[in-house]
């Protein structure tokens, strides 16, 4: 009983951390209707930055966690305006610039720090323990950080007024543009605000996890499964899905062990494309 | 625009017969570089030749290391269980992907282009994992090792050389096998890539000819597999990686999207590029990035398709010129202005 608690707990924090790399991924699709194959280059920058900032240069974690999630978000910015906007009607375009900048990306990586997986270890280690349920220390601070940011992403998203025109932008581009919208202004916004998730996800899990240059393409097929489970496009889908992908591994990684809960997630996805192609949660938002 | 149709023609055909002095390399040279330049050219644009196809559909797929997978497994049991004839291994290749591909095609072809590429990126995983899981028939993380070489007329090819032919073979048959296809279904592939919705009110059956083109595209990067298979007399997952579909990807859109051509100039010149680099291998895929991004942002039609604008720039003004000097001859050549 203890042990299936403990895997449920391990199960929400890594649903915490898929979702908000995929709230992210499916921000970008669902705005600017660009797969960013480079999401999981800003994960893995995210994570060297944090490591060179608290390991090399000595800052406090917190400090360094911070400036990693601003560096991703204002790279990603510059890179939406510089070299996406022009391009982003033309879906293959746009995937063919984000695998390019992925690969530069990654590559400058092993430049700078070398091919081997970096020693960035977590700051704060022991357990918490109640009766036989047992959590680690940093995967409970994970799970907090991580909710927070996904409770301020939908606090953007659904009650501010950006993230109005945010929803308006990706329900109908040409009806919000009409309305004063300026796609060139919200465009480099959110492809930072979904890059800086990805770069404050990596920052707090490639701790925990491991840091290596090509930790990024895990992500982005992660991201790709979760995606399509909740909905091109859906950020409640997205959410949803995370959590459902974050348990399924959780449990079937600690009761059938090696690789028969990503063949699982695999086989539900395909299901799920046969009786609904629109993901769990998602609608027709975009003529993609 | 007949005119445009028929310089394509003659662009794809010339991607072919550039294939054709390959045979003499065998010949000429025991260079073991050489060899494996060769070798590393002809299996990679075998497999770019895959993601062509199925680009002329407007449709970018990564299936193809996956239908490698299938074709080089497929060989590689073929061959285990005692026959290696070239001629069967060759249509095992073929045959096992395409029949994948036909319920595959069903399921995915009826999505959206963006879900599409989703599908065929994890299906390239599925297909990992299931290789892992059924060591019985492919190994598992082992791969199948040891495999004798094909034979011809009961004639085992082995030496480095007939390896070499084999490969280069193999990929004179795929570079027709995509000829044949894309130009047997121009117009229908054309107008999908165009406006598909069009092409659907006007009586194309859209799933049909996708499927016919996915088909071939399974087939084509499953002879890709096979030679690969032949080369390193293995079968093993690792050749097969997801992320290898990327190189691939980049030979298309770095040679040009747009003709057969393309593919061929784009193979050539980023394989011989990574082997230049290869004592600093990790920088090559930068370049790779960096090219990625200029294509789209400089070149967009790739370096065919911006070799073929600097022709017809020039050709325009040349043939400006020669008409000014000759007005009466500008009815003659209107069809061509």
């Amino acid at each position: 009983m203890e042990s299936i608690i403990s895997t449920g707990l391990i199960g929400l924090s890594l649903g915490t951390q898929y979702a908000l790399i995929s709230i992210g991924f499916t921000l970008i699709f669902g705005i600017l209707g660009v797969i960013n194959f480079a999401h999981g280059g800003f994960y893995i920058l995210g994570g060297y930055v944090a490591f060179t900032l608290s390991h090399t240069l000595g800052l406090p974690y917190v400090a360094a966690v911070v400036i990693a999630t601003l560096a991703t978000g204002v790279l990603g910015y510059v890179i939406e305006f510089v070299l996406v906007d022009k391009h982003v009607n033309d879906h293959i375009a746009t995937m063919i610039l984000t695998l390019g900048i992925y690969l530069v990306m990654t590559t400058g990586i092993i430049g700078v720090y070398g091919p081997e997986p970096a020693e960035f270890t977590f700051p704060v280690s022991g357990a918490w323990r109640s009766g036989g349920v047992y959590m680690p220390y940093s995967n409970l601070i994970v799970f907090v950080v991580c909710t927070l940011a996904i409770a301020g992403v939908y606090y953007l998203i659904f009650k501010t007024r950006y993230g109005i025109a945010l929803r308006a932008m990706a329900d109908d581009r040409a009806v919000a543009t009409a309305q004063g919208i300026r796609p060139s202004r919200m465009f480099p916004l959110a492809f930072g605000i979904a890059t800086s998730l990805a770069g404050l996800t990596g920052a707090l899990v490639t701790p925990i996890l491991a840091l290596e240059p090509h930790g990024g393409e895990a992500v982005v097929t992660k991201a790709f499964i979760i995606v399509i489970l909740g909905g091109l496009g859906s950020v409640g889908g997205a959410t949803v899905a995370a959590f459902i992908v974050g348990m399924v591994e959780s449990y079937t990684s600690v009761y059938f062990g090696g690789s028969k809960g990503a063949l699982a997630l695999f086989v539900l996805v395909l299901v799920i494309l046969l009786v609904r192609p629109s993901g769990l949660m998602g609608r027709e938002t975009r003529k993609a | 625009m007949q005119l445009n149709r028929r310089r394509e023609l003659s662009l794809d055909l010339w991607a072919v017969l550039l294939l054709f002095p390959l045979i003499a390399v065998p010949f000429l040279t025991n260079n073991s570089l050489v060899y494996s330049l060769t070798h590393q050219v002809v299996i990679g644009l075998v497999a770019t030749l895959g993601v062509y196809i199925m680009l002329r559909m407007d449709l970018l797929a990564f299936t193809v290391p996956a239908f490698m997978a299938i074709g080089g497994y497929a060989a590689a049991i073929v061959t285990k269980s005692g026959s290696s004839n070239l001629l069967l291994l060759m249509a095992a290749a073929f045959v096992v992907p395409a029949l994948f591909a036909i319920p595959l095609g069903a399921l995915v072809l009826r999505l959206k282009g963006t879900y599409f590429i989703f599908i065929t990126y994890i299906f390239n995983e599925i297909l990992q994992l299931l290789i892992f899981e059924t060591p019985t028939l492919t190994g598992g993380s082992d791969g199948i090792a040891g495999l004798p070489p094909a034979a011809m007329f009961g004639i085992e090819l082995s030496s480095p050389r007939m390896l070499l032919l084999v490969t280069i073979t193999v990929g004179i048959v795929a570079a027709l096998a995509t000829l044949a296809v894309t130009h047997r279904f121009r117009p229908e592939f054309s107008s999908i890539e165009e406006n598909e919705t069009l092409a659907q009110s006007l009586g194309v059956a859209v799933w049909k000819y996708r499927s016919i083109g996915f088909i071939a595209s399974a087939g084509v990067s499953g002879l890709a597999g096979f030679a690969l298979v032949n080369q390193l007399s293995t079968a093993h997952p690792s050749s097969f990686a997801s992320f290898s579909a990327i190189n691939y990807i980049a030979y298309v859109f770095v040679g040009g999207r747009r003709t057969m051509l393309g593919p061929v100039v784009g193979t050539v010149l980023l394989v011989s590029m990574s082997n230049a680099f290869s004592s600093q291998a990790q920088y090559s895929s930068a370049l790779f990035g960096l090219l990625l991004i200029a294509v789209v942002t400089i070149a967009p039609g790739g370096l065919v398709g911006t070799g073929q604008r600097l022709v017809a720039a020039l050709g325009s003004r040349f043939r400006g010129k020669a008409l000014a000097s000759e007005p009466n001859k500008t009815h003659a050549n209107g069809e061509h202005v």
